[in-house]
């Protein structure tokens, strides 16, 4: 596109000033966030050279070294990329399939209002909702004996398995929502006739969908699927609230993790050692998504 | 092409209205029962309605303290994104400079950043300025958190507007400042409504730093719930679902307003529709 901005010079003012401006409108928020993101990774940088809570001691890569070597680190982040693409899969699966049933019904904003209820509570209360669910109050288990699955109570924190299966299971009832509104609006967005003339070509539905539908959506689909990637990677709240990591860190995640090491243990310089990589791969991992995939509309 | 849906389709969406709604339902159930019929050993699905708890977590729980706090930070933070962003926005959407698009990025990709690795640096410059617990603090960081999304989601709807818009205006002498206020504004007031609904609810729902910040003073409506317990009484689960619900409807109004531009607005931009 070559919209040039309009420079018709018809204002008296200076050049410089008319340069310095978009730089003067977008600074404000730019050194805003620089506060809460650059501060934060020099701090944690410097940190995680020191080891003590509030009587700092110089530790050299003493950190680092111990984190390489603490399997509990290794753990949680196994645990992040396990339980994160499990959840990201199967939130994907069904977000697609409902969404693809309801794009073309006429009743569409009525299943969007319902299928989004979950997402709207906070996720606090959603993980005492399922805490209650599975744990302390047995409903899952009950329903479960009612319709003769099972014959005895269940208890889900027992194994690595169960346990992982009620954090995932959270985190896609709250969250499928996010998804399947996302590819609604995308599956409503495409071109009718293309769809219509590949109908009438004779194509069947599942070609149609897989071999037209899907390569349409793929932009909207990563986006989607990045944006709640991200979130996966950081869950915290479930995990606090449910399984605090329970049965014996199976279920710990890098953010739980880290949060753990630095409040509950000995120091913050070891939790800083953790974020340091974390934010390390979090810089590298943004930069190669955000210059892919967010360039639509850029072009202006 | 009308209703050719499977019965499989069908059971699908409506086994997966169940899964969404019913939960949320026996949830409504906790808040109206007294306190003996929640943990039972046979569970109860159908309980003697009652409000009589609700009196009794009025008295022992600061109830309007934890909703005054949570509008408070929230319409705080979401005004301080709006102050901040719409300017960003218009920038990075209706000029052309060197750096632009390095700036746009940067803002986008600080919406990556694990809230754990800004946890503790926070927490420490916080303390600092003896700002812990303090509903000020809380509102830095919800907008801090949610400036990204913000700026993105105007950024998108201001790209929408067509530039002969103001290039009439400015023929006619205006300021760039007043054309942004006077035109520009007006016209992309869904983006910035939406961009503001989003900011809410994710300000709303924040729970790990506000975990870290919030003592008793600034506890809002997200952690307030984590720390219904009472010794013997173990998780008052009353008083949890009533103040979920305390937030739930208001959120549900503001997003039904905007459902429009839902998926416009939760993908920064990236979809329209």
């Amino acid at each position: 596109m070559t919209v040039t901005t309009i420079q018709t010079p018809i204002r008296r003012r200076s050049a410089r000033s008319r340069k310095l401006l978009p730089y003067l409108l977008v600074m404000p928020a730019v050194i805003y966030l620089l506060l809460i993101t650059l501060y934060p990774g020099i701090y944690a940088l410097i940190r995680s050279f020191y080891s003590g809570k509030f009587k700092l001691e110089w530790a050299g890569f003493d950190n680092y070294a111990q984190l390489f070597s603490d399997g509990q680190f290794a753990n949680s982040i196994w645990n992040t990329v396990l339980q994160g693409s499990i959840t990201l899969g199967v939130e994907f699966v069904i977000a697609l399939t409902l969404a693809a049933l309801v794009y073309r019904d006429p009743w569409v904003k009525g299943f969007r209002i319902i299928f989004l209820l979950p997402m709207l509570l906070m996720p606090s209360a959603v993980a005492f909702i399922w805490k209650l669910m599975f744990n302390d109050g047995r409903i899952i288990s009950d329903l479960l004996k009612r319709i003769g699955l099972i014959d005895y109570n269940v208890d889900w924190m027992f194994s690595p398995f169960l346990a992982r299966f009620v954090v995932i299971f959270v985190d896609v009832w709250q969250w499928t929502p996010f998804l399947f509104i996302i590819f609604v609006a995308g599956l409503q967005g495409q071109d009718k006739e293309v769809e219509e003339a590949a109908r009438l070509d004779g194509a069947s539905w599942t070609t149609l969908f897989f071999n037209i539908t899907l390569p349409m959506m793929q932009p909207i689909i990563a986006v989607a699927l990045i944006l709640r990637g991200i979130d996966i990677v950081n869950m915290f709240t479930p995990i606090q609230v449910i399984t605090q990591g329970a049965p014996g860190g199976a279920t710990e995640t890098l953010g739980y993790y880290i949060q753990r090491v630095g409040w509950d243990g000995p120091n913050f310089g070891y939790a800083s050692a953790a974020s340091v990589l974390v934010l390390i791969f979090t810089i590298i991992i943004s930069q190669v998504l955000v210059r892919r995939y967010f360039r639509s509309g850029t072009e202006s | 092409m009308k209703s050719k849906r499977s019965i499989l389709g069908t059971t699908i969406l409506i086994v997966w209205a169940i899964v969404s709604v019913w939960p949320i339902w026996f949830f409504a159930t906790i808040a109206l029962r007294p306190r003996v019929e929640i943990i039972t050993p046979e569970p109860i699905y159908w309980p003697t309605f009652t409000i009589e708890t609700w009196a009794k977590i009025w008295d022992e729980w600061p109830m309007m303290k934890y909703f005054f706090n949570s509008m408070v930070t929230v319409a705080g933070s979401v005004f301080i994104c709006l102050l901040l962003g719409i300017p960003a926005a218009y920038s990075l959407a209706r000029y052309r400079y060197k750096g632009r698009e390095d700036i746009g990025n940067y803002i986008l990709s600080t919406k990556m950043m694990a809230p754990a690795v800004v946890a503790i640096p926070l927490f420490v410059l916080f303390a600092k300025f003896n700002m812990l617990d303090s509903i000020w603090a809380l509102m830095m960081v919800y907008s801090a958190t949610n400036l990204s999304i913000v700026v993105w989601i105007i950024r998108s709807y201001m790209i929408d507007i067509p530039h002969e818009v103001e290039d009439a205006a400015r023929t006619d002498g205006a300021s760039d400042l007043r054309i942004l206020w006077e035109i520009i504004i007006p016209m992309c007031l869904p983006g910035i409504i939406t961009a503001a609904v989003i900011a809410s609810v994710f300000a709303m729902n924040e729970y790990f730093l506000t975990l870290i910040i919030g003592r008793r003073e600034a506890y809002t409506m997200s952690i307030a719930l984590a720390n219904f317990k009472g010794g013997s009484d173990g998780i008052i689960y009353n008083a949890i679902a009533l103040i979920a619900f305390m937030a739930f409807f208001p959120i549900l109004a503001l997003v039904i307003s905007i459902q429009n531009h839902l998926s416009r607005g939760l993908t920064m931009g990236a979809v329209k529709g």
